[in-house]
């Protein structure tokens, strides 16, 4: 009998499909057993989202042909979401950069110039030499100031799409090569409001739970997050708990109705900002139903309170920063529980629903549900708490109704910030990609933790800049305004990305006096807006790292060359270095207490250092002896990637801080995946959490170990308004975000012809009756417009998105209608992350 | 360019709906429903030599009462005269 490719690759997609849906079919087996399979397959993370889902790469002749659901993955068990499903071909978009394009007129650099192919020695030969200009100017204004003053004019802005090692190349470039701390990622638009909040809370950043909580809870409650579209995978676990579980609840909060409502036992649209309120009312009852677990607060809980009033981010002389009593003060207080009831006593049932929206019998339901001691519940957000003017206070606000109850730390209870990016917690927040950050944890403001990066990285005392750097939305004023010069961005699409893009994102960008470098595989609209574009390896065209949002780290093999002159973030990081002498960065006084590294470059003294030159030329294989690529290693001559992450490891052996511990390189090759801390080869569940966690001692229940007394903080915080609210002229709120289809600016999925089709431009979602009452219908192109800028774009009155009246969503996807033209850049004072979720625009007819 | 396209999908379906679910799948050009579980899961491939039909039509899952979610597990996708050749057993 023959089995034709056709039938044999059918008998795979069936056998595989069955699996995941655990079911058998009879003789599949022996079917497969009798088709060779020319494809080779491999693990890989995915690309996208934060989820983490393994996938299995399928490759033929140097180029990947299947893709599917890898069935080992404990994340997503072999399921794909559909972008997942189209994962191969965001590799081989038609517009995919292969060489250097630099801006020229008449052959030579020009910045109001037009792009023209050029070679890498010239790309890097331009850039060098705007680097050096830069860090000149940098060095003759530091002169005489201590560590704890130094500013720089040099900078990058990274990416938690980055690889473990390519952001720690970063880090340890910009940190110690150029001294300069602008170094910060995008996640800073995403991830910073959960940061801020994880440190004052337990002060150890990330989940202290795992996905497994999707198991074995008996209740969800989502704060904002529309998980059905954004976190599909887990959205099907919650879907299949909900269904198979006896008495299992979904409770849904958002500011409009989208696809999670389907499945929601108790569904809330709310208006946008009063979460906090909300937050507070519930906290408020536990306290009056004495629902709080005594015992629990008295042995592992501090109350403190927050400055209130702080402002909203902007620049200093906006109106509202003026107006703020406490601008950015964050500054905790000690308070005592008596005092922290009294704090929200005023947050009654009435005052909730007045303020929030929700009937009272929604509210009344979710406070019972987290009050009821027997109820074991997980709470998942993402954008909807993190990008808001008060990000910081309404993650600590979810967290402080875990600790009232003591639902914490626990299997199935927890409260668990999700992630947008594949290595916003992996790579951005655990390598020190932050402007305050340095790798495991630890700050640049610390002299001592300066003092460990010194030591592990062998630089003289006091190599390492003090003071902050510039984070996302001020690098982007720091440009306009002519402060920060040279500049870099690697692995993200901020013009799109970022918000107030006409008046804060492009004028810096095209400011005369700045050099502006983007490295992408796709010609963006950040790469259009720069003057040099290099061209970029992506995924699995280079060996790989991610960490997901439950402390999952998870590696990959290269898996096909990247076309043309591409060449990995990290290449390129490495390779840059090399064009600097210590005396063109350092200055003598700083070069005089190392005088070895006098006459060095740069790449000698951060890379080729003894510890990321450690690890000789290997061959790459898997456990059935295929042969991979590592085209760094050929490149290098070491094995860069092993030498960076064992490198990076020691900090989190070497220092004071425990609990964030990595197995060793070459276990990651082997297994799915593992969960941090690692300890004698066993990952950690839920931290914390006595018989889960190794670092909490038998007898001591629970133990906050990132805060000195091993308690977590409670920290009240009240309701204040959005920056910028619907008024008469600009009478509607406007959210944006994302849809299932695309990932982020889309510059990848958009390239994909099919997610492409099923999504093709981004529209405005709003209410039949506001839609109406504008003169408009679905299907009629209309014009939103806000203070700082106005896009074109058709009105969707139905679909997948069901908008309350007063409100409107636009996704970000699209680069033809961009809607942070429209957006403001107001911040959260603490985590400096944007409110993309709120601000006032019309709607006219076009 | 048409190339080969096949995906299978996990579809998950409320109980008192599956049946009717797998009635109009069976009836959907391209797609066979294989195998379903008691919970409702039904194990199912779209086949297509156009691309852009079973990115539609997984879409359209969606769009069918009672669906409440479709995952997609595998993905293969290339020209046809390299999945035509027979091959010996």
């Amino acid at each position: 009998m023959k089995l034709n490719r056709r039938d044999f690759i059918k008998t795979n997609a069936i056998a595989a499909t069955a699996a995941a849906a655990g079911v058998t079919i009879p003789g599949m087996n022996q079917a497969l057993a009798k088709g060779p399979d020319d494809i080779r397959w491999d693990k890989a993370a995915c690309r996208y989202c934060g989820t983490g889902c393994s996938v299995l790469i399928g490759t033929k002749d140097d180029r990947i042909v299947a893709t599917q659901g890898d069935p080992d993955a404990p994340v997503n068990k072999g399921l794909n979401c559909i972008k997942g499903y189209f994962l191969s071909k965001i590799l081989y978009g038609k517009d995919r950069l292969t060489q250097p394009l630099l801006r020229k007129t008449n052959g030579k650099y020009d910045k109001e110039g037009d792009f023209e192919a050029v070679s890498w020695d010239e790309a890097f030969d331009v850039m060098a030499e705007k680097f050096k200009a830069a860090q000149k100017k940098t060095m003759e204004e530091n002169k005489g100031k201590p560590v704890e003053k130094m500013t720089s004019r040099v900078g990058m802005f990274g990416s938690g799409q980055w690889t473990i090692w390519e952001g720690y190349a970063a880090s340890k470039l910009f940190k110690a090569g150029f001294r300069s701390n602008n170094l910060d990622p995008n996640a800073r638009h995403c991830m910073a409001s959960a940061v801020g909040a994880f440190i004052r809370g337990f002060g150890s950043d990330e989940p202290m739970g795992c996905y497994d909580d999707l198991e074995h809870a008996d209740a969800f409650v989502l704060w904002g997050s529309n998980m059905a579209e954004m976190h599909p995978i887990l959205w099907t676990r919650i879907t299949d708990t909900r269904l198979t579980k006896p008495g299992c609840e979904v409770h849904v909060l958002s500011t409009y109705e989208h696809r999670c409502f389907d499945l929601a036992d108790n569904g809330m649209v709310f208006h946008p900002q009063t979460d906090l309120a909300i937050l507070n009312y519930i906290a408020n009852y536990i306290i009056q139903n004495k629902a709080y677990s005594e015992d629990f607060v008295n042995k592992h809980v501090n109350f403190k309170s927050t400055p209130t009033d702080i402002g909203y981010g902007l620049r200093p002389e906006h109106e509202l920063q003026k107006k703020a009593k406490n601008p950015n003060k964050g500054k905790l207080s000690n308070i005592t529980f008596e005092e922290y009831a009294k704090s929200v006593e005023e947050y009654t049932l009435e005052k909730a629903h007045e303020i929030s929206g929700v009937p009272k019998e929604n509210l009344l339901r979710l406070a019972k549900l987290y009050a009821d001691p027997d109820k074991k519940i997980t709470s998942l957000w993402t954008m909807g708490f993190n990008q808001h003017t008060r990000g910081v206070w309404v993650n600590g606000l979810c967290y402080n109704i875990h600790l009232l109850t003591g639902k914490i730390s626990m299997p199935g209870n927890g409260p668990f910030s999700l992630t947008g990016q594949p290595s916003a917690c992996g790579t951005a927040r655990e390598v020190g990609t932050f402007v305050h950050r340095l790798p495991a944890d630890y700050v640049i403001m610390k002299k001592s933790h300066r003092a460990l990066a010194e030591k592990i990285w062998k630089l003289p005392e006091g190599t390492i800049p003090g003071k902050k750097g510039y984070h996302a939305v001020l690098q982007n004023r720091m440009l306009k305004d002519g402060k920060l010069n040279a500049y870099w961005v690697q692995c993200n699409n901020n013009m799109q990305a970022a918000p107030n893009m006409n008046e804060e994102g492009l004028p810096g960008y095209r400011n005369p006096d700045n050099f502006i470098v983007v490295s992408d595989p796709y010609p963006t609209v950040t790469a259009m807006a720069a003057d040099l574009v290099l061209p970029t390896a992506m995924w699995t065209e280079k060996e790989g790292a991610y960490g997901n949002a439950e402390r999952r780290t998870q590696f990959w093999r290269e898996q096909v060359p990247a076309p043309g002159g591409a060449k990995s973030d990290l290449w390129q990081t490495m390779e840059f270095s090399k064009r600097f002498k210590m005396e063109e960065v350092w200055p003598e006084e700083l070069l005089d207490k190392q005088p070895e590294y006098k006459g060095k470059t740069m790449f000698e003294v951060l890379f080729a250092n003894g510890q990321v030159d450690k690890f000789p030329e290997e061959t790459v294989t898997d456990d059935r002896g295929n042969e991979y690529r590592n085209h760094e290693m050929t490149d290098f001559g070491f094995y860069a990637q092993k030498g960076l992450f064992e490198e990076y490891r020691r900090f989190q052996f070497e220092g004071p801080k425990k609990g964030h511990e990595q197995a060793h390189f070459d276990v990651y090759h082997k297994v799915r995946g593992l969960r941090w801390p690692v300890i004698d080869g066993k990952e950690t569940l839920w931290r914390y959490k006595e018989g889960y966690d190794p670092y909490v001692k038998k007898g001591e229940d629970f133990r906050f170990y990132g805060r000195k007394d091993g308690r977590a903080n409670i920290i009240t915080a009240p309701y204040e308004p959005a920056a910028e609210s619907p008024d008469d002229e600009y009478n509607l709120w406007l959210c944006t975000g994302r849809v299932l289809e695309h990932w982020h600016s889309g510059s990848m999925t958009r390239r994909v012809p099919e997610l492409y089709r099923a999504f093709p431009d981004a529209v405005v979602f709003m209410h039949p009756k506001d839609a109406k009452k504008r003169g408009l219908k679905r299907g009629m192109t209309a014009k939103a417009i806000t203070r700082r800028g106005e896009i074109e774009l058709q009105v969707e009155t139905r679909g997948r998105n069901r908008m309350p009246q007063g409100l409107v969503f636009i996704p970000w996807f699209d680069a033809g209608r961009l809607v942070n033209k429209l957006t403001l850049d107001a911040t959260d004072p603490l985590s400096k992350e944007t409110d993309y979720k709120k601000c006032a625009v019309k709607i006219v007819r076009a | 360019m048409s190339d080969y396209n096949i995906c299978g999908v996990v579809i998950h379906a409320t109980a008192e709906k599956k049946a009717a679910i797998e009635k109009a799948l069976a009836n959907t050009d391209g797609v066979e429903v294989h195998a379903n579980t008691e919970q409702g899961k039904l194990v199912v491939t779209v086949e297509s030599d156009d691309n852009y039909y079973v990115a539609d039509i997984i879409e359209s899952f969606k769009d069918i009462d009672g669906v409440l979610t479709a995952s997609m597990i595998y993905q293969f996708c290339d020209k046809p005269n390299t999945t035509n050749q027979g091959m010996p057993a």
